[in-house]
């Protein structure tokens, strides 16, 4: 009888392929891999899009509510929701040429200094190589590596740490530099492209919880921003 | 259109509980058919959008819409087709989904979704109740029935805008105008369930013009997206306005085309040869235009300049919405005592023109104006408004059922409501992106003076502020000019098109 052919062979063979496969299969790098590597990607990009979202907070003083534009550090542009009192206000700043612009409910583009925007959100530190976010996340201590999530349709690899309040404050202002914060990163493997970072912790007051989310995608689509005309 | 049919099942219940509990539902739906004009703000916020956005809430407004008139050609004769408590409860499921989406939603994809369906599941309602009415109810019984229906429907649509007010300002918030239709379309569901399963429903093959609605959905779709000004700091119409718009108008061809040829239309298209037909119509199109003017920019404008709450935008739209069902009901008793269609009608229509242009000369000071005891000007004028805009219902209505005659009547009915529904519609989208698109250009050159640079800053931005209230306030005088403009026109028509009343004949 001649059974090279039969079905259950056939599938024998094809589960045999399978776990001999998966047994020589790499495992995922370490937390401590993937943030350096994720770091460096970041850091390296042409450009990207970027959304951040502050939720968890309902007092006053914090400006900023979310953030949505492109980048390629230092330049960016921006629409960002500010909060004033109880209604979210839309503005459009731009960051090119070592200058600021913003824009608001009426008029034009105007310039700003830098004392000016950072009293609402000065969104250059958050990108910044050496105190922004792509280079804190080689600051995170006590991290660990969790299961494979998916984040927008990828396949990523979260990594839990901590940083310093005064470190999370050099990258926004608005955050208080005391204590310590949980930082996760969502991180692509491989590839290293980061989707998603949040910070988690009494970001703004003492007893209050809150979060900051950062969603990217876009990574290393060029990311070209040019001065508006003013007026 | 509607094609009553008696079922012997159903003449055997209980007809007042089965009236009451869909006629529930029905107004139900009703109440949320305006119901978030006085809660767009709220609801823009929790879903992270700017009040200097408000383009973006006009989705929130025509999604509802849209889905109504998607629904409501075929809603009568699937009801024949399937029964109507099965389309009853199959719709008022959708509704529920669509207020659970509404309420979840935690983007503006997510809630436009929610209206969509909401609209659709409420707009198939009102045939499914109508012919529901005409089905327990023989011919001599069902006047009273079938106004009651109508007339519920009609309270909870004037209701609405109060009622999401009210809600909105109340520390349960902006959601629960949603959620709570939840659990009352579950109990209605329960209530009605037995008689659902028992399906003695008599049911017909009715045959249904897909084609002729799906081509009057894609083309109304089409117009809507071409009249979105996404970014009305840049064009006052949707950025595919060019391509859109053709082809609207093709998909619009295309429908009279069809309906002109196929057995069973949803509207005979010969009627439009009568100019009191089409008179009636375009007429009852441009009174819809001027009530969705007044919903949304009264409400709009209590906010942004007079800084008032929910509720207090609400109460303010109240006084005209109030006036609406009291000139109803005085329009139809004019034009039987003048025996007139055409000068009650146009005499509604003056006097909300007038009304709108006298709202279109508010200012701060406009509300405290003092009129008579604890009245205002601004009462007074809304009250007029509202009262012109219920005085044409009835012979606009009443001279085109006319003109369609008895054997047409339902399907003349379901037009009215379309039509006014395409004024709404259309005349909204028209009007929110041009006046937002005339607000960016009349202050592109109105620099806010920015904290640091100025060393008055604080007087500086209270100048400011000033300015930006008045360019409000212009946007808005324009906005209720036009619409007075547009109601004038309305006037002249009736009164050129409408037949007078025919002599009364008893059968």
């Amino acid at each position: 009888m001649h059974a090279g052919a039969s079905p259950s062979r056939a599938l024998t063979a094809g589960l045999l392929v399978i776990v001999g496969l998966s047994a020589c299969g790499t495992s995922p790098p370490d937390a401590a891999t993937l943030l350096k590597q994720s770091s460096q990607r970041m850091l390296g990009l042409k450009g990207f899009h970027f959304q951040m979202q502050v939720s968890g907070f309902s007092g006053t003083g914090e400006p900023v509510q979310s953030a949505q534009g492109d980048a390629h550090p230092p330049n960016l542009q921006a629409r960002v929701n500010l909060k004033e009192g109880d209604i979210l206000l839309e503005v459009a700043v731009i960051f090119a040429s070592g200058n600021i612009y913003l824009k608001s409910f009426t008029g034009g583009w105007q310039q700003l200094t830098a004392d000016q925007v950072a009293q609402f959100f000065d969104a250059r530190a958050l990108f910044d190589p050496q105190t922004g976010l792509f280079a804190a996340m080689r600051d995170t201590t006590s991290i660990s590596r969790g299961n494979s999530e998916k984040v927008d349709g990828h396949d990523t690899f979260p990594v839990d740490g901590q940083l310093t309040g005064a470190r999370v404050h050099e990258l926004l202002t608005l955050i208080r530099d005391q204590g310590a914060y949980r930082a996760t990163y969502w991180i692509e493997s491989p590839g290293n492209d980061l989707w998603r970072a949040r910070l988690t912790g009494n970001l703004f007051e003492a007893s209050q919880p809150a979060s900051i989310t950062f969603d990217f995608s876009n990574h290393d689509h060029p990311v070209s921003v040019t001065p508006p005309p003013l007026g | 259109m509607i094609t009553p049919f008696r079922s012997p099942r159903l003449r055997s219940v209980n007809r007042p509980v089965l009236l009451a509990l869909t006629g529930a539902g029905l107004f139900l739906a009703s109440l949320d058919a305006y119901v978030v004009v006085t809660a767009l703000l709220p609801m823009l916020k929790s879903v992270n959008i700017a009040v200097n956005r408000p383009e973006q809430a006009t989705p929130i407004i025509t999604g509802f819409l849209l889905g109504y008139l998607a629904v409501m050609p075929i809603a009568g004769g699937l009801s024949d087709r399937v029964g109507r408590l099965r389309l009853f409860a199959a719709c008022l499921a959708l509704f529920a989904f669509g207020s659970f989406l509404t309420a979840t939603a935690p983007s503006l994809s997510q809630l436009v979704t929610g209206r969509v369906l909401q609209g659709a599941g409420g707009g198939a309602l009102v045939p499914a109740v109508l012919a529901l009415a005409a089905d327990l109810y023989p011919a001599g019984d069902r006047s009273p029935v079938l106004g009651a229906v109508s007339a519920l429907q009609e309270i909870g649509s004037v209701l609405g805008p109060l009622w999401g007010g009210l809600v909105t300002a109340s520390s349960f918030g902006w959601t629960w105008i949603f959620w709570i239709n939840i659990p009352v379309a579950a109990v209605i569901f329960w209530a009605l369930w037995p008689e659902i399963r028992a399906g003695g429903e008599e049911r017909r093959p009715a045959r249904l013009d897909w084609l002729g609605a799906a081509l009057a959905t894609a083309g109304l779709t089409l117009l809507t997206l071409a009249l979105y000004a996404a970014n009305p700091e840049q064009s006052p119409v949707g950025e595919g306005f060019f391509w859109q718009a053709p082809l609207a108008l093709i998909c619009f061809v295309l429908f009279f085309w069809h309906e002109g040829r196929t057995s069973n239309p949803l509207i005979n298209v010969r009627r439009f040869r009568d100019s009191s037909f089409t008179g009636s119509a375009l007429t009852n199109a441009v009174a819809g235009a001027g009530l969705m003017v007044a919903l949304v920019y009264i409400p709009v404008l209590a906010n942004a300049v007079f800084s008032m709450n929910a509720s207090g935008s609400a109460l303010l739209l109240f006084r005209l919405m109030l006036g609406i069902p009291i000139g109803a009901l005085a329009g139809g008793f004019l034009a039987q005592r003048l025996h007139s269609y055409r000068l009650v009608a146009a005499l509604g229509l003056v006097l909300a023109a007038i009304g709108f242009l006298l709202l279109s000369g508010w200012n701060e000071g406009s509300l405290r104006a003092h009129l008579l005891g604890p009245f205002s000007v601004a009462d007074g004028e809304l009250v007029l408004t509202g009262l012109g805009l219920g005085i044409e219902i009835a012979p606009v209505s009443a001279a085109l059922l006319d003109a369609v005659g008895e054997a047409e009547r339902g399907a003349g009915a379901s037009f009215l409501i379309v039509m006014r529904l395409i004024g709404m519609l259309v005349g909204f989208s028209l009007v929110a992106g041009f006046s937002l698109w005339e607000f960016h250009q009349a202050t592109a050159h109105l620099l806010p003076p920015l904290p640091g640079l100025n060393p008055n800053f604080a007087s500086q931005y209270a100048i400011y502020l000033i300015k930006v209230r008045q360019a409000i306030f212009d946007e808005y005088h324009l906005i209720f000019r036009a619409t007075a403009i547009a109601l004038f026109i309305g006037a002249v028509l009736a009164a050129a098109t409408l037949r007078p009343l025919p002599r009364p004949r008893w059968r």
